[in-house]
């Protein structure tokens, strides 16, 4: 811990605060957030998005959105009735942004405080990979109810995976739970082949004693949707992956109304 | 992960701090005790450093007294800031620590 750390932000309108991390890197984060916070809006709750990976936004791609003028444009910007919040929007992400840790710091920083998020149910936020400082920052900073973290079944993703945990546990933002993407690919025939290994998520899971959200196939229509700017729960609703994402949604919406952790005491003098 | 106690109540009793935690431990530490290992930057190097013999006291020290907090504040679900007597208010002493420098009861 350090001097400067990070006071804690406060979110009056938004009731709960879910960040969305994994270890490793092109796991699946990204899409995960953008489709669960769909889900949780199609389920009819207020949902914001926040991409709090600076250096690689995703958010304005996946919901076929770009750069903007910041003089003109009030932030969030609303896409299919969720607001979203991304360096994307601001910045060119073909030029690489090259800044350092305080300074991404901060700009995450300002999304929280300086947006005006309005009445949230949910506010999702899309972590960047690893577990270095923006992260630990964040999880510091924000008013976290908990974090999901995304892994893939294959031990190289479960090493770094367990670290994610590790960080939250170290700051005590509770972990809702593992999910595990791209777990296997179902041919028309229903055959399920899995392509990255089996059962890691679940593993990982029950050795860190936290809950496992289940599984996400393999489908090759995700990245499609993606370039074309439409998450796959609204576009293919009736994919198996949708649906997999909106029994997501659920688990996740219990899991984070679930009364935890109650906030620390305050000294009696 | 559920597993780790957390405080229910803190009081400050004269020199002391007393913790009473959820699995039914209660801690107690001197608050010198605490200002003594502050765990900022700053302090951890502080100690680092051979003893001086010759260190004078900062005024501000000197009128303060027995280190004893002015507020300590939770921070996030894991740990707490303290603002001391003396104006140091940099410490942040996660619930692991003050569980470890507290005499358990
Ligand atoms: N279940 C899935 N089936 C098929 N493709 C998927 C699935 N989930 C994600 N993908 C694809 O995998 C790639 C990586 O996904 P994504 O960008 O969400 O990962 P990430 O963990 O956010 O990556 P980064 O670390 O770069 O932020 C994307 O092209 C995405 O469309
Ligand atoms: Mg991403
Ligand atoms: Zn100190």
């Amino acid at each position: 811990m350090n001097a400067q750390m990070p006071s804690k932000v406060s979110l009056p309108g938004v009731k709960q605060v879910i960040a969305v991390a994994s270890g490793k890197g092109g796991v699946g984060k990204s899409t995960v957030a953008a489709n669960l916070a769909m889900a949780l809006h199609i389920s009819g709750h207020a949902v914001g998005l926040m991409d709090a990976d600076i250096y690689g936004p995703s958010v304005p791609i996946m919901f076929g959105l770009g750069m903007v003028d910041p003089k003109t444009t009030v932030f969030p910007i609303e896409k299919y009735g969720i607001r979203l919040m991304s360096m994307g929007f601001l910045v060119d992400v073909n030029q690489a942004v090259i800044w350092r840790g305080p300074k991404v710091a901060q700009a995450v920083q300002s999304f929280l405080t300086q947006i005006d998020w309005g009445q949230l149910d949910y506010l999702i936020i899309d972590l960047p990979p690893g577990t270095g400082d923006a992260q630990l920052t964040l999880s510091q900073s924000a008013p976290l109810t908990g974090a999901v973290v995304v892994t893939t079944p294959g031990e190289v993703s479960l090493i770094d995976a367990r670290k994610g945990v590790k960080m939250f546990g170290e700051v005590r933002v509770p972990i809702l739970g593992i999910v595990e993407n791209m777990s296997y690919f179902e041919d028309a025939t229903g055959t399920k082949t899995p392509i990255f290994g089996v059962g890691g998520g679940a593993r990982l899971a029950q050795e860190s004693d936290v809950a496992f959200l289940g599984e996400l196939p393999i489908d090759p229509r995700v990245a499609q949707c993606c370039d074309q700017g439409e998450p796959i729960v609204r576009k293919y609703p009736d994919a198996a992956i949708a649906r997999s994402y909106m029994a997501l949604a659920k688990t996740v919406a219990d899991a984070a109304n679930k009364p935890t952790a109650t906030a620390l005491p305050f000294l009696q003098l | 992960m559920a597993t780790d106690p957390t405080p229910v109540t803190l009081k400050r009793e004269g020199d002391l701090l007393k913790i009473e935690w959820n699995d039914g431990i209660t801690t107690t530490v001197p608050w010198k005790t605490l200002r003594a290992k502050c765990p900022c930057a700053t302090c951890i190097e502080e100690r680092k450093k051979p003893a001086d013999p010759f260190r004078i006291l900062t005024s501000q020290e000197v009128e303060a007294g027995a280190p004893l907090p002015l507020a300590m504040l939770p921070v996030g679900h894991y740990a707490y800031k303290i603002a001391w007597n003396d104006g140091h208010d940099t410490g942040i002493y996660p619930l692991t620590l003050l569980r470890e420098l507290g005499d358990k009861k």
